[in-house]
């Protein structure tokens, strides 16, 4: 079989002289006609770079394509894209390759209708007529399975959701029936149930046209679903490549070993009564001892807790609607025990953490932290309780001050509750950067000098300083590579089983939720659907949306394929409404001791 | 890009120096009265040894004119800026840390100033309190004030909905401590920034002021009081407009050389 | 509809704003109106009567009141320099003022769209050095500086154009051009050098955008990329600072009309404040910020044409 694309020992270098930064080293690989390759790696593997190259997109960032050859196997033979002419390669671009990236949001012109975009690439490679072009971009939309398709024709991207908008670019990218695919973290952006769709409608395509796809990700588990042959980069260089099953049974090279490792996967969990740690890269396997067996007590009580956030407009910005981010939410979190609110992106599960802590203030419901209610301290009191309950945030690069020495800002809390005065202070700040696992000399350092990982081991030694029984962690784990967040995630369960600190883990990753948690609550439209105890969520889920969601996480083991069918997924209403909007209570069914589910 | 910026940099930087130098050291090395002797024999002179930038219509010396001129341009410049700074800081960081009602009040407020021609406003004040120095920093101290609270108020909002200063909250840290160590210094780049292109506008100002005969007035030397001076000697002495006009624009292209390279070293988010 | 109605009513409350910001200013005057009539060395027992003939004894608010009531029902007063209805001599000056504001827009938008879109094509090259540098030179002149320099050329040596006058174009449309033609590119030029600055930075951000990099990558030429998806993208932030210039422009014309002798709302303005003609500088004041505010506004409807995603709400 002749490759339709091989690529041989690529180089690709940004800048130029003594500055200039190789991004990519010497990558060589092959795609064969209809097949699906995977190039998996993390930040700045070069990943993204090698699929630009090919595109000859590179160029236009700056970067040089400074050795290898790209051949392309066409009708009359094949040519090498690294030297074609730049009109011949924009032929090529759009018709026999066609490209998808990763945000839907910003990836469509926001001031051209959806026919525009679909049709000016036909129109340019194609000579086609305005009625013929309209006629395929209206086939196209059909192919790609959106609703209403003469409508969204006349639209524009902001009135499309992000899941139909990566099918449009999916749409543009297929309108020249291209020969090869190439698909650039194309799912990343998006909710996990969205994915999936475009997972299967990717796939799809590739059966229906026979068309090769060059599939770029970080992801193993959409690896695992999607992939026929991987390939693993690492800084620059093919680290490993072979067919996916033997990829994922039989990994060669170290790195690719220790990635896999560090992947949680859905269902291993299964008949394992506590979280346990993951296998992280550079660390050797060990049974981290388990935290003494406590009395379950309750730590932190939430009944009933209900956010709305004002929506205003107008000249004198009269209160017209609410929009309910928490509705009707209650749980409870057990000392020493780790509780997850899961759910996708504007269910509310971050408001509801926020909401606990006071950072944005509830319309109503009341939180209980060891007996005493947060809801009803004043200034002073809530000062005092916030030394019990800190938080982690999603985002490392912004969650530090860039202007402020790692000490100082890990001592911040310590000075305002007056625990540590005077060399106290550095001591404590000394001990808690050995308790996360820097080194001291981090300590005069600044933010912009550690890498995420780091930089949210600071976070954690922040909140430990005041010795909180709570942590609320936000999306703690979600902007940092995996092997990262394996070593982030052992050490907060490292440190449960030590201090006995409970944990509010707030996540939209399933399958990390599943190996932290004791508890699980599934959030949807700022309610709790389905709340009980990990094994009870996980096997046995009950409510219709917990299914869904569990139907629509991949499995990072190849020999659990999920694309069969394709999906869709009900589209999630507007929580907004109008200010008389009453809504009804939550009223939960117990289907076991313990697990709860809501009552449509 | 590199080579280009800190060519930028530097020449910028100097020329700033240097004008602030020459406004300093001014009143040391040039006495009043070098500047406002009048040579009548040599009236509307060209540059020569005696006199190398020229002299004006009444015969005195363009250089030592220009030289005093920097000391007012840049004093009241200076002076205007530190001004607009000084009252527009509190009002934007509270306008933007706090939000709410306040917020919605001072804005529109501000917002309505901005539809007064920054240039009106200043000369308007000016007339009104009768010009001299002093009212010539206040009128232009005020019209630029409303510029300054906005760009503060927009980046004070913009930390202030940083993860950090929430992380700082939800750390039991005051208000006052949050202001104190989170949201100016993180905010002073951008104050930084927009004090040295306002700089370079207040210096237009001025001379703009001066000109209009609103601003500084005679016998103190102005570079706007000597365009302005030199509009009926155009013809026969060109150099008269040339000398101080040539030395406002230097001025105010080192400043904004100056603003330029600052603000691709301090705010990475607008390094095109 | 009822974006409409609150667009208006937001309208009427800043111009109401706008209206008690300048009867503020100035009454901040240590002199008033009688004293300007009569003169400082006036017997003060006149003063005093033409003072409350003028209604000046009145409480402040009152006084607001009398002023607002007469702007609605068309009486706004007398110029004490010009000895005439204040009315009248606005809606005279307001048509010069607007030829030159016009034509010197005109004038920076057609050069700066253009050439800033080039030096953003060709970022940190010769060709972006050189037009970004010459934008820099052309923000830090003052435009009297300019307005000078061209008078020079244009006038004295060249002797091709007028550097002094206002013509009507109602009587003399070709003259009226050139006369306003000095005074506009005089005014232009800085604009100019600050729209090239704006329009390049704009232009250099949108390239980097995920869009553009899918219209490359669907193999449109290049000209589309950049003139279609680059250009139509960033016409919207253009323009928005092209009509917040305005307010500039309108600060610019009273040196630049005094230089030229030009007779419109500049000049106007500039002999108000001159001569503490009180009457006057309230009116020309409160019309001046009065277009400033509502061509904002036209340019917020424009923006909403240019940008679909503002045409729903």
């Amino acid at each position: 079989m002749n490759a339709l694309v091989e690529i041989q020992n690529l180089r690709v270098t940004f800048g130029e002289g003594p500055d200039a930064v190789t991004a990519v080293q010497d990558v060589s690989l092959t795609v064969n006609p209809g097949e699906t390759v995977c190039v998996v790696g993390e930040s700045g593997s070069g990943k993204s770079v090698t699929s630009l190259s090919l595109m000859r997109l590179v160029e236009f960032g700056g970067g040089t394509i400074a050795g290898g050859r790209l051949m392309l196997q066409r009708a009359d033979g094949p040519v090498d894209l690294a030297q074609v002419s730049p009109d011949k390669m924009r032929d090529i671009r759009g018709d026999e390759i066609g490209m998808i990236f990763q945000e839907p949001m910003t990836s469509l012109s926001p001031v051209f209708t959806i026919e525009r975009q679909l049709t000016d690439g036909l129109k340019a490679h194609r000579n086609l007529s305005t009625s013929a072009a309209r006629a395929k971009a209206l086939e196209l939309l059909k192919d790609v399975r959106i609703p209403e398709p003469e409508r969204r024709l006349r639209q524009y991207p902001h009135e499309l959701s992000g899941g139909m908008r990566q099918r449009v670019a999916i749409a543009i990218a297929m309108a020249c029936e291209p020969r090869l695919l190439i698909a650039d973290e194309p799912t990343t952006a998006l909710d996990v149930t969205i994915q999936a769709e475009i997972l299967a409608l990717i796939n799809r395509l590739k059966r229906e046209r026979g068309m090769a796809v060059l599939f770029i990700t970080h992801d193993m588990a959409v690896v695992a679903q999607i992939a026929d042959r991987v390939v693993v980069m690492y800084r620059g260089n093919v680290v490993e490549q072979g067919p996916v099953a033997e990829i994922f049974a039989d990994p060669q090279a170290d790195y690719t070993r220790a990635l896999l490792a560090a992947v949680p996967r859905l269902g291993e969990m299964r008949g394992k009564s506590a979280p346990e740690p993951l296998r992280a890269f550079g660390e050797v396997a060990e049974q981290t001892p388990q935290a003494p067996e406590q009395k379950i007590e309750p730590l932190l009580e939430v009944q009933r807790l209900t956010t709305y956030f004002p929506v205003r407009s107008g000249v004198f910005l009269r209160h017209v609607a609410n929009i309910h981010a928490v509705e009707d939410v209650s749980f409870t979190l057990n000392k020493g025990q780790t509780l997850s609110l899961v759910g996708e992106s504007g269910c509310g599960k971050s408001t509801c953490g926020r909401s606990i802590l006071r950072l944005v203030e509830p319309t109503s419901g009341s939180v209980l932290l060891d007996r005493t209610d947060v809801l009803a301290a004043g200034p002073r009191d809530l000062r005092r309780m916030r030394r019990n309950m800190q938080m982690i945030f999603q985002d490392p690069f912004a969650s530090l001050n860039p202007y402020m020495r790692l000490a100082a800002q890990v001592a911040e809390p310590l000075k305002n509750f007056g625990i540590a005065t005077g060399s106290d202070v550095e001591d404590r700040v000394a001990g808690l950067f050995d308790r996360v696992g820097l080194p001291r000399d981090f300590m005069q350092r600044f933010p912009h000098e550690l890498s995420g990982g780091q930089r949210q081991r600071i976070a954690i030694a922040r909140a430990l300083s005041v010795s909180p029984q709570l942590i609320v962690a936000d999306e703690a784990v979600s902007a940092l590579d995996v092997s990262v967040q394996a070593q982030v995630l052992n050490l907060m369960m490292e440190l449960q089983a030590d201090l006995g600190l409970s944990f509010l883990f707030i996540s939209h990753d399933m399958a990390v939720v599943e190996r932290v948690s004791h508890q699980v609550a599934v959030m949807y439209l700022g309610r709790i659907v389905e709340i009980g105890p990990r094994a009870a969520i996980f096997e046995n889920p009950q409510h219709d949306y917990t299914k869904s969601l569990l139907r629509a996480v991949p499995i990072a083991d190849p020999a659990t394929p999920q694309l069969e069918s394709e999906l869709r997924f009900k589209p999630i209403p507007s929580p907004m409404h109008l200010r008389d909007h009453a809504p009804t209570p939550s009223v939960y069914e117990t289907f076991e001791a313990g697990h709860l589910v809501l009552r449509n | 890009m590199r080579r280009f910026l800190s060519t930028k940099g530097v020449i910028g930087g100097g020329i700033v120096v240097t004008m602030l130098l020459i406004a300093l050291l001014a009143p040391v090395f040039v006495a009043e009265e070098m500047a406002t002797r009048m040579d009548i024999r040599a009236r509307l002179s060209g540059p020569t040894w005696t006199h190398p930038f020229g002299t004006d219509q009444l015969g005195r010396d363009l250089f030592f004119r220009v030289v005093l001129g920097a000391q007012t341009s840049v004093m009241i410049a200076g002076a205007a800026v530190l001004m607009s700074i000084v009252i527009g800081l509190p009002l934007g960081i509270i306008s933007g840390y706090y939000g709410g009602t306040l917020d919605n009040v001072l804005m529109r407020l501000v917002d309505t100033l901005l539809s007064f021609p920054a240039l009106l406003l200043a000369l308007t004040i000016s007339a009104v309190l009768g010009p001299n120095i002093t009212n010539t920093i206040i009128a232009i101290g005020v019209a630029f004030t409303p510029y300054l609270a906005r760009i503060i108020r927009g980046e004070a909002l913009r930390v202030a909905q940083m993860p950090y200063v929430e992380g700082a909250r939800a750390a039991g840290t005051t208000d006052f401590w949050i202001i104190l160590r989170h949201i100016l210094p993180n905010i002073m780049p951008a104050i930084i920034v927009q004090g040295t292109i306002s700089l370079a506008f207040a210096i237009l100002a001025e001379a703009g002021l001066s000109f209009l005969g609103l601003g500084t007035q005679p016998p103190n030397a102005s570079w706007g009081l000597m365009i302005q001076a030199s509009r009926d000697y155009l013809d026969v002495a060109p150099w008269t407009a040339l000398v101080p006009g040539v030395a406002v624009a230097i001025t105010v292209l080192g400043l904004n050389m100056f603003g330029d390279t600052l603000r691709d070293v301090l705010d990475p988010r607008t390094r095109a | 509809m009822l974006f409409l109605v609150n667009r208006l009513l937001s309208v009427f409350l800043t111009l109401l704003l706008i209206s008690i910001i300048t009867f503020a200013v100035t009454n901040i005057l240590p002199g008033d109106v009688a004293m300007m009539i009569m003169g400082t060395q006036s017997n003060p027992e006149a003063l005093a009567g033409l003072r409350e003939s003028l209604g000046l004894n009145d409480p402040l608010f009152v006084q607001y009141a009398r002023w607002i009531g007469g702007l609605l029902t068309g009486d706004w007063g007398t110029s004490l320099v010009f000895k005439e209805p204040i009315g009248p001599l606005i809606a005279d000056k307001v048509v010069a003022s607007a030829l030159i504001v016009v034509m010197s827009m005109a004038i920076a938008l057609s050069a700066a769209i253009p050439l800033g879109v080039w030096a953003a094509i060709h970022r940190d090259r010769w060709q972006d050095n050189a037009a970004s540098a010459s934008a820099l030179v052309g923000v830090s002149l003052p435009d009297f500086f300019w307005g000078i320099m061209l008078i020079l050329l244009f006038a004295s040596v060249l002797g091709w154009l007028p550097s002094s006058g206002f013509v009507h174009p109602a009587e003399d449309f070709f003259g009226a051009l050139r006369h306003a033609f000095l005074p506009s590119l005089a005014l232009g030029l800085g604009l100019m050098a600050h729209l090239t600055r704006m329009t390049r930075a704009t232009m250099v951000s949108i390239l980097q955008q995920d869009f553009i990099r899918v219209a490359r990558a669907k193999g449109l030429p290049e000209r589309s990329v950049i003139w279609g998806y680059g250009l139509r993208n960033a016409i919207g932030p253009v323009v928005t600072v092209a009509g917040l210039q305005v307010g500039y422009l309108f600060g610019s014309i009273i040196v630049i009309e005094s230089l030229f002798n030009f007779t419109g709302m500049g000049w106007l303005t500039y002999q108000a404040l001159l001569n503490r003609d009180i009457p006057l500088i309230q009116s020309t004041v409160f019309v001046i910020a009065a277009v400033v505010m509502l061509t904002n506004l036209i340019v917020d409807l424009i923006y909403m044409v240019i940008d679909p995603r503002l045409r729903a709400t």
